[in-house]
């Protein structure tokens, strides 16, 4: 059953996010992406991640997903929908994917990865760790929170100060200012 | 069960949290803090009391560090969990960030003068951006690692459009974010690639905390002909690399640095760049040193070509900035020979690194300081015609000029040969003989855009009106002092080397 599930939301992933490159509707296009990454969410629970599916669902196909139509909206798509891509770039494109199918061929079918036998023998993920990772291996959303205020304080307090610069930076790059605002120069030069 | 954890995870993790370790960052980022209330509070004198504030708490800090080199912690050296490892290099490179944070306020305060923009948060981004660059040099896990880096890079997307009544810097910015985010999901890419390979539980030396650097080099050195485990390297340092700007990944670099202001041009090539390469010596020394069969083919081969392509391109520039940004991708090419040595086990290496990172930024800044003075208010359009007759326009400014661009491109007595010669000194230990010949063309070939560069500055051309008046220019005592204290220390450092010269 698991089985089935697994191919049925693969296959929607996949194909979807094809329908996201080859629809000419930029629209569209983003609606696909939405089906992809609940598809994708999908995949996460199959996997026990129950809290990544979650936030899968309410950040990338909830929150960014608006974000995208809002700027597809305000951007004009009429005239960008028109663009053809050069030759040149679509051969490079074609050698690039070429290249990666190559290289993911050699991963999975060249020895490269894990067989099914050699999985089933493969020990349990190891808890505790004989002690020095008292984090148990957990996916419910408690176990994130107390590795980000525990393991993690740092990174999650400088992630704190990368919002602030993010924040200001879209303040400094919007804000509207006059000639006769405060901001203006004050050598000589310039008047 | 859940106050039992919480105990253990106290104890285990929390623990190791020395906040007083990390007090230059904070007080970078409080001052940053600081900054934005005093332009909330001061009325009329906030265009001069921010500016004052952010320079003189950097100064503060930067002769803190200076005299009390590090703070001391009680424990067993474990901080953070291991997500910091403080480092003799890391001590330096503090130094060095603050200092080059400073310089850039100081070019930052010339530039705003002549334009209408906003001036406050110029210092305030500077700071935040230089403390996130000081916890980059020291981290030792790869969640640091990237949530640090990403704070870099937002920081400069907003720096490099800062100039926004300018199409050329919205231009530059819109590149950076584009290539700078391309090349961040390939360091991700890279780091989740090992973080899934290090875990793998049917691996010999499989780790649970596989983004810590010391769990990962013992993995990396029982595996190191794993397939997943090479092509994760390969692409976080190639992340790396496109911050350092070298050659496949520096296409980006003419038109940000001509597009920025010329502070934050500074900054990307002088600070950024030195980010980049502390992050690449804690890789290659500590997770990446098993991988050596790896790792040296592959940044040997990046170091010739990066610098043949950039002294080759700089040559057709007539834009100063452009020029100093493609000189800029040869300097990072010089720069990888010394990491290619550390890779050999060339442990003095970091050294030559770091002290020709040294000389960089005094050569550079001399150079920066007397462009924001020459720059008028179209800061995109500096162009080397603009040096014409440099000399007698202003004769001070035309002698920092020489002396910068002589240290850059390495001519004795300059501090800029003395760093050169480190780096070829560790280079030739190493045997790395081809990649020697290449670097010794490539400054052969740097002397002729360089010096184009002096001559304009000095000589006139035929074609010049002898009659025509010339201009004096006026500048302040304040920037006299600090463009003659820049040249100074690049003329001393060129004879009296200190701690850094004993090692060789």
């Amino acid at each position: 059953m698991q089985d089935f599930f697994f191919y049925l939301f693969s296959a929607l992933t996949v194909l979807s996010a094809l329908l996201v490159v080859v629809n000419p509707n930029a629209v569209n296009g983003a609606m696909y992406m939405i089906l992809s990454f609940i598809g994708m969410a999908v995949l996460f629970l199959l996997l026990d991640a129950f809290f990544l599916a979650v936030l899968q669902v309410l950040v990338y196909a909830g929150a960014v997903m608006v974000l995208f139509l809002f700027i597809i909206m305000l951007l004009d798509v009429e005239r960008a929908s028109k663009v053809r891509p050069k030759a040149l770039s679509t051969a490079a494109a074609l050698v690039g994917f070429g290249l990666l199918v190559v290289g993911l061929g050699y991963l999975f079918l060249g020895g490269g990865s894990v067989t099914p036998a050699e999985l089933s023998a493969a020990p349990e993920i190891p808890m505790q760790d004989g002690g020095t990772n008292p984090m148990e291996f957990a996916t419910a959303s408690r176990s994130f929170g107390y590795g980000l205020f525990t393991k993690y304080m740092l990174p999650f307090q400088v992630t704190g100060f990368l919002l602030l610069i993010a924040m200001m930076g879209v303040i400094v790059l919007s804000k509207r200012l006059g000639p006769s605002g405060q901001e203006e120069p004050t050598t000589e030069a310039v008047k | 069960m859940n106050q039992q954890l919480l105990t253990s995870l106290s104890e285990q993790y929390a623990s190791t949290n020395h906040w007083a370790v990390l007090w230059p960052e904070i007080a970078l980022a409080l001052l940053a803090v600081l900054v934005l209330l005093v332009d909330l509070f001061t009325g009329k004198v906030k265009a001069l009391a921010v500016p004052l504030v952010a320079i003189v708490g950097q100064i503060a800090v930067l002769f803190a560090l200076l005299f009390k080199a590090s703070c001391e912690f009680e424990g067993s050296g474990v901080l953070f969990s291991g997500m910091i490892l403080p480092s003799n290099l890391s001590e330096v490179m503090r130094i060095f960030f603050v200092l080059a944070s400073i310089l850039v306020s100081w070019l930052g305060m010339v530039y705003l003068k002549k334009q209408y923009l906003p001036r406050m948060e110029f210092y305030c981004l500077t700071l935040l951006v230089t403390a996130a660059m000081m916890l980059l040099a020291q981290s030792a896990n790869f969640v640091m690692l990237f949530v640090a880096l990403e704070t870099v890079t937002i920081g400069f997307y907003v720096l490099v459009s800062y100039g926004r009544n300018s199409a050329f810097s919205l231009e530059g910015g819109l590149k950076y974010l584009v290539l700078g985010g391309t090349s961040t999901a390939i360091l991700l890419f890279g780091i989740v690639l090992l973080y899934g390979i290090g875990g793998n539980p049917n691996l010999p030396a499989h780790t649970t905390d596989s983004l810590n650097f010391a769990a990962l080099e013992g993995f990396l050195a029982a595996n190191a002909d794993n397939f997943i485990a090479k092509i994760g390297v390969v692409l976080v340092i190639c992340g790396i690399c496109f911050k350092i700007g070298a050659v496949p990944f520096q296409i980006w670099i003419p038109d940000v640095y001509q597009g920025a202001p010329t502070p934050v041009t500074a900054f990307l090539a002088v600070s950024s760049k030195a980010a980049g390469f502390i992050v690449l010596i804690n890789l290659v020394m500590g997770p990446f040193a098993p991988m050596k069969e790896l790792t040296v083919p592959l940044l040997s081969a990046i170091a010739v070509v990066t610098i043949l392509f950039g002294n080759l391109t700089a040559i057709g520039q007539r834009n100063v900035k452009r020029v100093i940004g493609l000189s800029g991708v040869a300097h990072a090419g010089y720069l990888l020979l010394g990491v290619v040595a550390l890779c050999k086990g060339i442990e003095l290496g970091a050294w030559a690194i770091i002290f020709y990172l040294f000389t960089y930024l005094f050569g550079s800044f001399a150079v920066f300081g007397v462009m924001a003075q020459v720059a008028g208010v179209d800061d995109e359009n500096q162009d080397v015609d603009h040096y014409i007759d440099l000399a007698r326009r202003q004769p001070f400014l035309a002698g920092v000029l020489a002396i910068g661009l002589g240290s850059l491109a390495g001519i004795p007595p300059l501090a800029g040969f003395i760093g050169k010669v480190f780096l070829f000194i560790v280079a030739f230990q190493a045997e790395l003989y081809t990649l020697l010949g290449a670097a010794i063309t490539g400054v052969v070939i740097s002397i002729y855009y360089y010096f184009g560069w002096i001559r304009e500055a000095y000589y006139k051309p035929q074609s010049w009106p002898t009659d025509k008046p010339v201009q004096p220019m006026q500048v302040c005592v304040g920037h006299k002092v600090a463009l003659a204290a820049l040249a100074i220390v690049t003329v001393l450092l060129g004879f009296y080397q200190g701690a850094f010269g004993s090692g060789f």
